[in-house]
């Protein structure tokens, strides 16, 4: 048993190195002296400050953002209205197509979908550049926020709404101070997915960026098949540790509330309270 | 006495589609009473809450509200609140914003509604919670911010749908005193469903029996429970001995092979009818002294009393309740008074049950209880 456990740890330790020793690689040689990666000859900042320096780059940093707080934004709105309206559908066949319709979306590969956008920019004459962008982002990111919501409509509580009603909520005050409320959750974890995927995503934005904008992604590819400049592996650094902060981040949020969900339970006077009424 | 009458019901049918739920139903709700309607699960209680409360509308007939057609009311509009089975309380807000929700939803001023909820809090005995989760409430806590919630919108007609039923035993007698008393109190109509008979006789002051989209029998607890119009009312509602006997005239009835004076008539002579006799009216004597004999067969120690059975020699089966012990292998001797024989006709209406009761048990029951108080002098 135990040694069957041993092998197991290796195994991961070792798949982890696979995953991880390329991205230390390269954070690595971004302080090297020496502009290329064949050697390394000293350690310099020098790469990051001329990654400062760059304007093009920062400016393709901020659009890179824009784009991704906007799109996520946008992109939360409809999905959030979507997986409401999916949940409202009365009939199940209905509701399985939507499902469906909204699943495909997800599973289809970026290609496809940034192909077929370009497609519709050119056909309808759309100007490609940063609406373009913004545009495909938002499609690509609803079916993400509209799978990451309605798990939270399911679990809800269905006779809430009813007491809602009950009470004298009017159907915007049911949506407003009821499904809402209960389905934050699940609307902020549909945000932030589609903030990442927004960052993240190269192969859409390859097809629909004009030649005058671009985002980092589409940047660093451009700039790599050149040749390579350490400036990028600057970046990518940045890049990573910006990701490292973010996941931290969450994580330790997510273990605040876990510490006061316990100490709620563990609170002495509920126990003595159940018992006298 | 004109009672004011707050939901109405004529001829109200209601279908899903194929299958119809609710059958022609018609009753009136007074002020100020405490309803129950009693049924198994699937009889259609909750259809006519929904009825009222205005979740689903009837598919032939009228519901009316204090005497006002709600076909095209929402149930925002309505000043009806419902005590749901499992509380649906709102889990993102705490005690206090719970019971103050229908407040805030009708735009009320911020102090007026904070005192609203403080009394309210106060009258379910809940003050001094208000800034708590819901979660951390226990059940008997989270079924009184239920109550508290719905009833501080002073609501014309407060609905309770088996709100009891997720409590235990102890918690549930409880509250059963409580709604009891705070509906006295605060004069409201209640309309409380439960498939529980033991809570629709302690708080009613009036029962409605149900059966599949019917209502078979309504009266107050002592009627429905002390003259049950038929089989399925008798056994619904508490423990009962029902045998086939047949009437030879007005108060006299045959069964278990004897004739024996009852306080029932009005029935055609050699009518067959049901006989019911309540296990705790049956008295256990020795074999000789007793109006039937039985044979015992199981004896259950219930706590209260034992809990007996046995069968007579013409077979049927019988139950007593007795705080004597027998055992089981005994012949024992049963003894009961006129009045504790109740006459079931089959396939009676509740109309002419009513009229028949009127006429003869009445009349009966004055010539019996004259007659009991002559041997206590």
């Amino acid at each position: 048993m135990k040694q069957k456990q041993k092998w197991a740890t290796v195994y991961l330790v070792l798949v982890f190195i696979l995953l991880y020793t390329p991205i230390f690689y390269l954070i690595f040689y971004s302080f090297n002296e020496a502009g290329t990666m064949n050697q390394f000859s000293g350690f310099t900042l020098n790469h990051y400050s001329a990654l400062a320096e760059d304007a093009r780059l920062l400016i393709i940093a901020l659009d890179t953002v824009r784009i991704a707080l906007l799109s996520a934004l946008i992109a939360t709105v409809i999905g959030t209205a979507g997986a409401i309206g999916i949940y409202y559908t009365r009939q199940r066949r209905a509701q399985n197509v939507l499902l469906s319709l909204n699943n495909i979306l997800l599973v289809s590969p970026d290609v496809i979908i940034g192909a077929s956008f370009l497609l519709l920019f050119t056909l309808v004459g759309f100007q490609l550049g940063f609406y373009s962008v913004l545009l495909a982002h938002i499609a690509f990111s609803i079916p993400i926020v509209v799978l990451m919501v309605l798990p939270k409509l399911e679990d809800m509580n269905a006779n809430m709404i009813t007491a809602a009603r009950d009470l004298g909520a009017s159907p915007i005050q049911v949506l407003t101070s009821v499904i809402l409320p209960s389905i934050t959750p699940g609307i902020l974890a549909g945000y932030f997915m589609a903030f990442t995927f927004s960052i993240d995503d190269f192969a859409v934005t390859f097809f629909v960026t004009g030649g005058g904008f671009a985002t980092l992604s589409v940047e660093i590819y451009s700039r790599a098949r050149q040749g390579v400049s350490l400036e990028i592996n600057a970046l990518s650094t940045l890049l990573f540790l910006v990701a490292v902060s973010l996941v931290s981040g969450y994580y330790f949020i997510q273990q605040q509330q876990r510490n006061r969900k316990k100490l709620s339970q563990l609170d002495p006077t509920v126990h003595e309270k159940a018992v006298t009424p | 006495m004109t009672e004011e009458i707050i939901v109405s019901f004529d001829q109200v049918e209601k279908k899903y589609e194929k299958e119809t739920v609710l059958k022609t139903i018609s009753f009136d709700l007074e002020k100020g009473k405490f309803y129950t309607l009693l049924g198994p699960s699937g009889c259609g209680k909750s259809t006519i809450l929904n009825l009222i409360a205005g979740f689903a509308s009837p598919s032939s007939g009228t519901v009316s509200i204090l005497g006002k057609d709600t076909r095209d009311t929402p149930p925002n509009k309505r000043k009806i609140n419902t005590v749901f089975q499992d509380y649906a309380l709102f889990p993102h807000l705490n005690v206090f914003d719970n019971v103050a929700f229908g407040l805030k939803m009708k735009k009320m001023n911020k102090e007026k509604i904070k005192s609203k909820v403080t009394e309210t809090l106060k009258l379910v005995r809940l003050e001094g919670f208000e800034n708590r989760d819901i979660a951390e409430m226990s059940g008997g806590q989270k079924q009184r911010v239920a109550i508290a919630r719905a009833l501080v919108n002073e609501p014309d007609l407060l609905l309770l749908d088996e709100p009891l039923s997720a409590l235990d035993l102890k918690l549930r007698t409880e509250m059963q005193y409580e709604l009891r008393d705070l509906q006295q109190r605060l004069g409201i109509t209640f309309l409380f469903v439960t498939h529980d008979q033991e809570e629709a006789l302690a708080m009613s002051d009036e029962i409605m029996v149900m059966k599949e989209g019917r209502i078979v029998q309504t009266g107050t607890p002592n009627a429905v429970y002390d003259e049950p119009i038929n089989r399925y009312v008798a056994d619904f509602i508490g423990e009962s001995n029902i045998v086939r006997g047949r009437m030879v005239r007005d108060y006299a009835v045959s069964f278990a092979g004897k004739t024996f004076t009852c306080v029932d008539g009005g029935m055609q002579p050699d009518e067959q009818v049901d006989v019911v006799i309540r296990p705790e009216d049956l008295v256990l004597t020795e074999a000789e002294a007793g109006d039937i004999q039985i044979f015992v067969q199981t004896q259950l120690f219930r706590g209260v009393h034992y809990e007996i059975m046995g069968q007579d020699d013409a077979g049927n089966d019988w139950m007593v309740h007795s705080t004597r012990q027998s055992e089981p292998g005994r012949r024992v001797g049963l003894t009961f008074d006129p009045q504790d024989i109740h006459i079931m006709r089959i396939n009676e209406t509740e109309e002419a049950f009513d009229e028949r009761i009127e006429q003869f048990a009445t009349a009966a029951y004055e010539k019996t209880s004259k007659g009991g108080a002559g041997q206590d002098d």
